[in-house]
């Protein structure tokens, strides 16, 4: 302790011996660890969305078919409503929120265009819990009950059909005889989403599809938000169990992309880390090699003062450790202070819609992980002062006869 | 004893009159249009010629049709097209292509499209009575014109009825004879419109010979169907309207 409280001042004031040395080394690591931040927080925040997007758009965390829907999302492949255990567990504390929909492809028709469409017949106050597009309907009004005789179409598919609310839109489907089923709705009320999304999805109340479609009580799809992510494993597991005859499949293989994305941008932000911390430790390692070559003579009359080489590599060290502390300090506050720049997310818009195309939605949420951050911001800094102990092992090393004998 | 003649002939008169001098029934003179179209049973051969502000391109086809719900085309001329066929029997559509020697029954996202590029599409084809069965009538106007009476109708969905049209407008001479037809969006906007640009006697009966399809706002394009030849009320043989009769023509 009294040696440190002799090295201490010693380190600090010889950081400060060449004040241009000490604030570049300073802004190498500030820089590098500032992007290591940004980046995960960047990249967790895309992520988040791309999930977000798919998850809470249509997909759920769950989705339970009848066999073969997945590959052919038509009328055949109908199941009957949730009953006995797979009620059961739908109806308990482990599931969320869980709501069942008719959606089949169909085509919808305007006076000027007929498009493809999916058909999704909903029950509103189920979909409001597992759903955010029934929070973003822009205008007009999403659907009120499973009877509701109207149809909410994505903004996009508004424009492409030239129609708007209070028109009347004919959405014809293959009923389960196979013979064309046609039924005119009334469009009232017009959501925002990605534009795939816009362009895709039509909801009209459950009951309308099922008797357009002839399914009568029988459903297409359930879908389900576990209580917690981390029982969702037993949770498929009970699921399974109850209903065996069904395909029952987690988002991880419904949507892989959402979940290729959240996996890579962890991968991405470790590789980032390596990377600029290689150049960091290069930084690192050449100032303070620099710093022990210059003081050679110093080192050597420091152990001929009598000083440990313990000691002379504990001060060195300890320099490094402050330099590196420095860098370390100044990136993560430099990396709080950007996040804390854009308090309503970062807008995407410039992209355009080519954010879309890898999932993420229009405005990421940045967010400060207090727990990643400091995480980071200690790796950085323990390799950093790991990296510096060779220049210190070298310092040790002098020989304080050769040092003096030096000019 | 006068008195019973007198008093049953004014009865008559009395009955008489209200009915002649109603106007007629809208829902009977579209029926009558139709009827004059198509009969109970016909066999056409028609000229469609389809403009475009750089091409123009005729094809030659023969129809069948029977009743409301049966009808058969099959293009004849120029060889490109020759064999190119589309069968409407109830509700279904199906199309025949030569070159691929395959029938594909009209999926739904199709029914919209481009009959053979031109300006009509399979729904007019295969839903050409929708206006007698889904829509409401009401006869909006009465003229004279060449000696004849004109009717103008304008037909309105009924309540729920899966058409996107808001209106259609219909002028049909009192003989039948149908003079146009016009779809106007639910703005009451006019979309397209198809007229009647020569009426003469074919197949015993006055006819709509040259009938034109023009989209509304597209002054340089149009499709002119003109039949050349018809008959009607025929005994067909019940092979026509077959898929087999499809794809292996027996005539």
């Amino acid at each position: 302790m009294d040696r440190l409280r002799l090295l201490l001042p010693l380190a600090w004031r010889n950081l400060w011996r060449n004040p241009r040395r000490t604030v570049i080394t300073v802004i190498v690591v500030s820089v590098g660890l500032w992007s290591i931040l940004f980046f995960s927080v960047l990249l967790n925040a895309w992520s988040q969305s791309s999930r977000d997007t798919t998850l809470k758009m249509m997909t759920g965390e769950v989705e339970i078919h009848a066999p073969g829907y997945l590959d052919d999302p038509t009328v055949a492949h109908r199941m009957a409503p949730p009953s006995g255990a797979l009620a059961q567990i739908l109806n308990s504390p482990a599931v969320k929120a869980y709501a069942s929909r008719v959606r089949v492809s169909a085509i919808v028709q305007s006076e000027y265009k007929t498009l493809p469409i999916t058909l999704t017949g909903v029950t509103p106050e189920k979909e409001r819990a597992l759903s955010v597009l029934p929070a973003q309907t822009e205008d007009g009004r999403y659907l009120s009950t499973a009877h509701d005789d109207g149809i909410v179409l994505g903004r996009n598919l508004v424009k492409r059909l030239k129609t708007r609310i209070g028109k009347r839109v004919v959405v014809m489907v293959q009923d389960t005889d196979g013979k064309l089923a046609e039924r005119a709705f009334e469009v009232i009320g017009v959501f925002s989403a990605s534009q795939q999304v816009e362009n895709e999805f039509a909801f009209v109340g459950i009951s309308g599809a099922q008797s357009l479609t002839g399914l009568d009580q029988d459903i297409s799809e359930i879908v389900l938000d576990a209580a917690n992510e981390k029982s969702l494993p037993a949770l498929m597991n009970a699921l399974k169990a109850a209903a065996p005859a069904l395909d029952i499949q987690t988002w991880r293989t419904i949507a892989p992309l959402a979940y290729a994305v959240s996996t890579f941008f962890n991968e991405f932000v470790i590789m980032w880390l390596w990377v600029m911390f290689a150049l960091m430790a290069i930084g690192i390692v050449n100032t303070q090699l620099m710093a022990v070559f210059e003081r050679v003579r110093e080192f050597g009359l420091l152990q001929a003062l009598g000083m440990r080489p313990r000691l002379v590599l504990l001060e060195v060290a300890l320099e490094s450790a402050l330099l590196i502390g420095l860098g370390v300090v100044a990136g993560a506050g430099l990396a709080v202070f950007t996040v804390r720049a854009f308090p309503n997310g970062l807008d995407l818009g410039f992209l355009a819609r080519g954010a879309e195309l890898v999932g993420a939605g229009r405005v990421l949420d940045l967010k400060v992980d207090p727990g990643e951050f400091f995480l980071y911001s200690a790796i950085v800094w323990a390799l950093g002062v790991i990296a510096a102990l060779w220049p210190a092992w070298r310092a040790s090393r002098v020989s304080p006869v050769a040092a003096m004998g030096r000019a | 004893m006068r008195l019973k003649p007198i008093v049953m002939q004014l009865g008559f008169v009395l009955l008489a009159a209200p009915a002649l001098a109603a106007p007629p029934d809208a829902d009977a003179l579209l029926r009558a249009a139709f009827d004059n179209w198509r009969a109970n049973s016909s066999m056409t051969e028609i000229t469609m010629t389809v403009y475009r502000p750089d091409w123009r391109r005729s094809m030659k086809m023969k129809a069948w049709t029977r009743g409301d719900d049966d009808a058969l085309v099959r293009f004849v001329a120029p060889a490109k097209d020759a064999g190119n066929a589309t069968l409407k029997k109830g509700d279904e559509t199906w199309i025949f292509n030569p070159k691929l020697n395959q029938v594909i029954k009209l999926p739904a996202s199709m029914l919209a499209q481009s009959w053979m590029g031109s300006d009509f599409s399979y729904n007019d084809l295969s839903k050409a009575d929708d206006i007698l069965t889904k829509y409401t009538h009401r006869l909006i106007n009465t003229e004279q014109s060449d000696g004849h009476a004109v009717y103008a109708i304008e037909a309105l969905p009924k309540p729920d009825a899966p058409v996107v049209w808001g209106k259609l407008l219909v002028k049909v001479r009192d003989d039948g004879v149908m003079l146009s037809e016009s779809y106007f969006d639910q703005d009451m906007k006019l979309v397209r419109e198809m007229t009647t640009e020569k009426v003469s006697e074919l197949g015993g009966r006055q006819y709509p010979v040259v009938m034109t399809m023009r989209p509304a706002g597209e002054s340089d394009k149009w499709t002119t169907i003109e039949t050349v030849s018809a008959q009607f009320d025929i005994a067909l043989p019940a092979y026509v309207f077959t898929l087999s009769n499809l794809q292996n023509p027996r005539d």
